[in-house]
């Protein structure tokens, strides 16, 4: 990771450790950050510890502490980081740490014997890199874009991707043959770089060269619309600049998925995989520097490419373990020279990804790792560790999962009775599967006319997520929908409606006492089915929780979408992990959409609190229906799925409008998703959907 | 303070060491929060330190941060002014530039970002033990110190002279300062938990800075 001078890692690793601390701080939802501005207090330190909170940065959640160790940060610099990103101060540290990674940095190696490598060729070389790694990711970006583009119209033609496919990676190769010369330096740059880490943090050899450009320094920083004349170099520095935040999110984004050997030795490996809280973080993170989350999302895949590739190596090097080294280099050598050919279309692996139906991944992680010198080193960044470190097993539990992870929760299928659910089982949709995605999506639905129901609502775009529907209790679901259905296509219902009486019920709270006669008869035909669906949502929540604690999906963060019952049965799911004591490790991400539920306050914010990043409540004052069949305690104490949950940290989206009624979920769900633009860290939508834009935050 | 939590202390106060890099703030720290002396390799970014001192009668926690010389942590230097009540601007007794960017570099950082305008300031000679390599004379110290404002002491950490009456002299006069005392009472609010504010009525201890 020689692309990034120490300061540049140190940057990196405090600014994670403050989006971390950021983002659990949003998550309770205290001032929003955005509007705490002027007025906050500029004294002490109030430290996320002193509240009796353990932030997420601490050492005991095992997010950071990695991360520094992968990083290279010196352990003496630790305590600092720490203690900066937990301070009360911290949002005012972000400024500095980014401006510090725009900053040229030149590592100054104080012993005279390392003078074959001059630190301004170090220094240009390692924006060469950094430059290569942000264009294979803009590449792989492009790419997957272009390969969701396609999904969606399949009418285009295979042959016009081929021709795509075979021009970029012309380009490419073209690229890779300029740089050719550079893998030498490259290599004998990776066998020098850890003495040369070792000696330019312990050197007492000072860059005091240039005192008086620290002062202009100074003063730009301070006035900070000094705008010379000098474009062309400003433009240049700006492209360095935003190639290097590519790269810091990169290098963040690798050892946390990378599991260190560092921590196995450790006593406990609390942190297998990918946190749900990293990739909160790293959301905040690209935020702050201005990515845009498609590229961290490319990433991503060329991480799980990479640590795919490392754990075949390893499994390759158990099975050969006999072998000579001789020998071993030379079929690593032919991996090399056969993936030097898959390797120029493995920048553009979304490309091939659309030739091969997403097959490939294998293979472009072979690519990926065969241009990897080019890059010089940037790539192997997962596999490359266990032999720069020394270990025998750099293995990634996240990668060790990917073949398997398909299996892992496609393969839970209950048992009959297991837990009190007849049926429980997840369905593969969209097209992500079997590609080394890092992020992985459950969905739900609550109400099912068939059991097609179950998947169809979530079709649509898949975004970034490996995405799951979950097949629960049909046998169950589809006579209350079926019943729900029946009673409002009957004529009593008609009458009512046409009436307007629904309309106003439950918007006004008249509820309580004034339903309808008709209403009520109905509604003890359907509840004792409601009730028996209710009792098994619950169970299957529970179900779900064992499932992500037992880590079927793969180490991988998780985003829980339901309607209806399915909702509840997400809730459920929260509830019991809050009860196993999860932190907020694998939920990342919760939509709950006309759920029916109480608002009992303790229950919510207990489970707000095992989810990392957002939770979205969306409701509708027009579903009467759950209004009905859970009239008893709408009425004490308040349902999530018609009014906002006014608990801190949880998103409330209006979508009235667009739902009329309870089934209309099955219809609409996805439409609504997609507006909640789940990829933002902040809430941006307005509070209500499609009504008049409001400006009014959702809090 | 009858915070929730109680805390052990009735004042709690932000220090900043800043100077040039190899000057000795971080052995300055270590000798007044350990009272060892080591020989340390340049500080990364930021260090931290925390120290328990009654003063007076009034138990204080005092969060030391210690900075970076190097330049090339420079930038990130600046946010840590922020809040500060102390700022202790170090320079080396046997080298001239170090006492020479205190006034060309650091104080003009202090006055850039210093969010408290009565901070103390005060200015450190360290490595007087030393004294054979002396470059700078105890009276420009002096007179330096009267220019801008600031304490004035020398010290040394390797053999500790003076260096716990700096901490405590710099101490002294923040205590002293009723408007730099203001906000030190510990938790203003709570951040974590919105709905158990906190409330300054039920604390007996606000409002008697002078006490």
């Amino acid at each position: 990771m020689e692309e990034l001078s120490s300061v540049h890692r140190y940057a990196a690793g405090a600014l994670l450790a403050i989006a971390l601390n950021q983002a659990q701080l949003h998550r309770e939802q205290l001032v929003p950050e955005i509007l705490a501005d002027s007025h906050d207090d500029p004294s002490v330190l109030d430290s996320l510890e002193d509240q009796g909170i353990t932030p997420w940065s601490s050492e005991e959640y095992g997010l950071l502490h990695h991360v520094f160790g992968y990083l290279k940060i010196d352990r003496q610099a630790w305590p600092g980081i720490v203690r900066t990103a937990a301070s009360a101060d911290a949002k005012h540290h972000i400024g500095p740490f980014i401006r510090i990674l725009s900053e040229e940095n030149v590592e100054v190696p104080s012993d005279s014997s390392l003078s074959s490598t001059k630190p301004s060729s170090s220094v240009s070389k390692n924006n060469r890199s950094v430059a290569t790694l942000a264009k294979a990711v803009d590449a792989m970006t492009i790419s997957l874009e272009e390969y969701a583009a396609s999904r969606s119209e399949p009418g285009q033609s295979r042959s016009d991707e081929d021709g795509n496919f075979f021009d970029e990676s012309a380009s490419l190769k073209e690229k890779r043959s300029k740089s050719k010369s550079g893998i030498k330096a490259a290599q004998r740059w990776a066998s020098m770089k850890k003495p040369l880490l070792d000696r330019a943090s312990s050197s007492s050899d000072l860059s005091y060269n240039d005192r008086k450009k620290n002062t202009e320094k100074l003063s730009v920083n301070a006035s900070s619309s000094s705008s010379e004349p000098e474009d062309k170099e400003q433009a240049e520095r700006r492209v360095l600049v935003s190639q290097r935040k590519v790269a810091v999110l990169y290098e963040l984004l690798t050892a946390c998925v990378a599991d260190t050997p560092e921590e196995k030795a450790g006593k406990s490996v609390l942190n297998a995989g990918y946190d749900a809280r990293q990739r909160v973080a790293l959301r905040l993170l690209a935020l702050w520097l201005d990515v845009d989350w498609k590229k961290v999302a490319a990433m991503e895949l060329m991480v799980a490419y990479m640590a795919m590739e490392a754990e075949k190596e390893r499994e390759e090097a158990k099975a050969a373990a006999h072998v000579d080294d001789d020998e071993a280099n030379k079929t690593k050598w032919k991996k090399w020279k056969r993936g030097g050919i898959i390797g120029a279309a493995a920048v553009t692996g979304g490309a091939l990804l659309a030739l091969t139906g997403g097959l490939a991944a294998p293979a472009i992680a072979a690519g990926l790792a065969a241009v990897a010198p080019a890059l010089g080193a940037v790539v192997p960044a997962v596999g490359g560790l266990a032999t720069a470190v020394g270990s025998a097993a750099g293995s990634v539990a996240v990668a060790a999962s990917f073949g398997a992870a398909g299996a892992g929760l496609a393969g839970t299928k209950m048992a009959r009775r297991t837990g009190g659910v007849d049926e429980f089982m997840f369905l593969p949709i969209g097209d992500n599967h079997q590609q080394g995605r890092l992020a992985v999506g459950i969905v739900i639905s609550g109400i099912v006319m068939d059991t097609e129901d179950y998947s169809v609502p979530w079709h649509g775009a898949d975004g970034e997520l490996e995405r799951y529907a979950l097949r629960w209790e049909s046998k169950e679901l589809i006579p209350l929908t079926t019943a729900i259905e029946d009673w409002l296509a009957s004529s009593a219902a008609r009458e009512l409606v046409k009436a307007g009486a629904m309309m106003t019920v439950l918007a006004g709270l008249v509820a309580a006492l004034a339903w309808p006669v008709a209403l009520l008869s109905a509604a003890d035909w359907i509840d004792s089915k409601w009730t028996i669906a209710v009792d098994r949502a619950d169970k299957a929540g529970k179900i779900l929780a064992k499932c992500l604690l037992g880590g079927s999906q793969g180490n991988r963060p998780v985003t829980l979408i339901g309607f209806s019952l399915g909702a509840r049965v997400i809730f459920s799911c929260l509830e019991y992990l809050a009860k196993k004591g999860n932190n907020a490790s694998i939920v990342e991400r919760v939509v709950l959409l006309g759920a029916p539920l109480t608002l009992d306050q303790q229950k919510w914010e207990k489970v707000r609190k095992v989810v990392a990043g957002r939770f979205i409540n969306a409701y509708s004052s027009n579903d009467w229906i759950l209004g009905l069949v859970y009239r008893s305690s709408f009425i004490t104490t308040g349902l999530a799925g018609i009014q906002k949950v006014e608990i801190p940290g949880i998103e409330n989206i209006d979508v009235t409008e667009v739902i009329s009624g309870h089934s209309m979920y099955l219809a609409k769900t996805q439409e609504i998703v997609d507006a909640l633009d789940l990829d933002s860290f902040y809430p941006i939508y307005p509070s209500k959907l499609q009504g008049p834009p409001k400006l009014d935050s959702p809090r | 303070m009858a915070g929730s939590s109680g805390p052990e202390f009735d004042h709690i106060l932000k220090l900043l060491l800043i100077g040039d890099s190899g000057v000795g703030k971080s052995s300055l720290l270590l000798r007044f929060t350990s009272d060892t002396f080591d020989d340390l390799s340049p500080t990364i970014g930021v260090d931290f330190k925390l120290k328990l001192m009654t003063l007076s009668g009034r138990r204080l926690k005092l969060t030391i941060w210690d900075t970076a010389g190097q330049e090339r942590f420079r930038t990130l230097t600046s946010s840590y002014y922020r809040g500060a009540q102390g700022v202790i601007l170090v320079y080396d007794v046997t080298r001239r530039d170090t006492f020479t960017d205190l006034s060309e570099v650091w104080l003009k950082e202090v006055e850039l970002y210093s969010t408290n305008p009565d901070c103390i300031k005060m200015l450190v000679g360290n490595k007087v033990d030393k004294d054979a390599e002396r470059v700078v004379s105890k009276q420009e110290g002096i007179a330096f110190a009267r220019q801008y404002g600031c304490l004035f002491l020398e010290c040394s950490a390797k053999t500790r002279a003076n260096v716990q009456l700096c901490f405590e002299e710099l101490v002294q006069k923040i205590v002293d300062t009723p408007s730099l005392l203001a906000d030190t009472k510990g938790f203003k609010k709570n951040l974590l938990r919105p709905e158990e504010p906190y409330n300054p009525q039920a604390a007996p201890g606000a409002g008697n800075c002078t006490c």
